[in-house]
């Protein structure tokens, strides 16, 4: 299972690791549960070299309102605790490991 | 109303399936508008035996052969479906209800993007394709709904419980008229020009009209065409792949049993043969399983 994120532990999450990849999603929204298995499958084959989590915008609207959020599911990559991409909209596995920039 | 096999889509996929369907003496009903099947307007010149005919002919003709087996063309778009204990049931947008035992999405390839200025650069900035995934970030706020049909009304009529102002653009409007009455009803302001342009900073701010009306909107929501067949096949238990077609066997089936794909939504390539085939597969493979079910 892929973390789950909230208000109180998002900032440390994102710090404690040098890439981080954040999926924000919300139940109802359904390109959002065709992008679940896409997130577990890439947690496990980034385990040790990217920190996988799920934020739920709904039960966290002020941080989906800090990182602008207006269309789920966007993903969200952190690099050394700073927000330096989001890509919107259901992706393949593979983009999205090119956006990470990570060699498998 | 109920039916051993209900066929989503009126293309050469799903006329192709009612046909050998409705030939096993299974009730057959489809829904779809045959106007938005891609070959509707397509001059056909590689499919076997017809040299160039157009494609509205050829469907047309298919549609009469499917009736004369006693197959049923609903003429409307389906805006809800579920699935429980093997029964499917479904909503279309004049409110008629169906019930059937195997189903058959042959939805085609929607085509969901309009291409006008600042949609590309807009999007996830204020523009979105699916008003119920993103309707909890425009409380309060002016919003847009783009679209002709029924998907566009019910997307307008959400909007307006969460937006301050929401405004319905539909240049061709082919909404259901007690839908789009809804929506009207709920406060949604209609617009009958074309868009042209989303304009903003950085996000959006604008939809530009083509009869120059500039609306202001904080969120310009893209709901073209019907219910998407992704959508409708999560609905039934179906997990579509990334690019919105759904898997299926050789025997056209899907992983939920009962449920079949066929034509441009099962994927390339994208020809008329290749649906009708698949929609042959599919239409037996549905009556048969209906049978069984029955």
């Amino acid at each position: 299972m892929v973390t789950e994120l909230s208000e109180s532990d998002f900032d440390s999450f994102v710090k404690e690791h040098a890439v981080a990849l954040v999926d924000c999603w919300a139940p109802w929204c359904g390109p959002c549960r065709r992008m679940g298995p896409i997130i577990e499958e890439l947690a496990a084959d980034l385990d040790g070299k990217v920190g996988v989590a799920k934020l739920n915008t709904d039960d966290n609207q002020d941080l989906a309102y800090k990182f602008g959020i207006s269309a789920i599911p966007t993903l969200l990559i952190f690099r050394d605790g700073n927000l330096a991409d989001s890509l919107v909209g259901l992706r393949p596995k593979e983009d999205i490991i090119a956006a990470l920039g990570i060699q498998r | 109303m109920n039916a051993d096999v209900f066929i989503l889509g009126s293309g050469p996929a799903g006329v192709q399936a009612a046909i050998h369907a409705s030939r096993k003496k299974v009730s057959v009903l489809v829904a779809g508008k045959p106007s938005s099947s891609a070959m509707h307007g397509a001059h056909i010149e590689n499919y076997f035996g017809t040299g160039e005919h157009p494609g509205e002919e050829i469907l047309s003709e298919g549609i009469a052969q499917a009736e004369s087996f006693g197959a049923v063309f609903l003429g409307k778009n389906v805006i809800s479906a579920s699935a429980e204990g093997g029964k499917f049931r479904f909503a279309l947008e004049d409110g008629t209800e169906v019930e059937a035992r195997s189903v058959i999405i042959a939805t085609g390839i929607s085509r969901r993007k309009l291409g006008i200025p600042g949609e590309k650069e807009f999007y996830g900035k204020g523009v979105s394709y699916c008003a119920s995934c993103d309707c909890n970030f425009y409380k309060g706020r002016r919003v847009a709904v783009i679209g002709n049909d029924s998907e566009a009304a019910v997307s307008a009529e959400l909007m307006t419980h969460y937006a301050s102002e929401t405004h319905w653009v539909a240049w061709d409007q082919e909404a259901d008229r007690h839908l789009a009455e809804k929506a009207v009803a709920a406060g949604a302001i209609m617009h009958g020009s074309k868009p042209k342009a989303v304009e903003g900073g950085g996000k959006a701010e604008y939809l530009v009209l083509e009869d120059g009306t500039r609306i202001e909107a904080d969120g310009v929501f893209i709901e073209l065409g019907a219910k998407s067949s992704a959508d409708i096949a999560m609905d039934l238990g179906v997990m579509p792949e990334v690019d919105d077609t759904i898997r299926v066997g050789a025997d056209c089936s899907t992983e939920v049993p009962g449920v079949f794909a066929c034509g441009d939504v099962a994927g390339r390539p994208w020809q008329v043969a290749k649906a009708v085939g698949q929609g042959c597969i599919a239409g037996t493979n549905a009556a048969d399983f209906a049978r069984k079910a029955a």
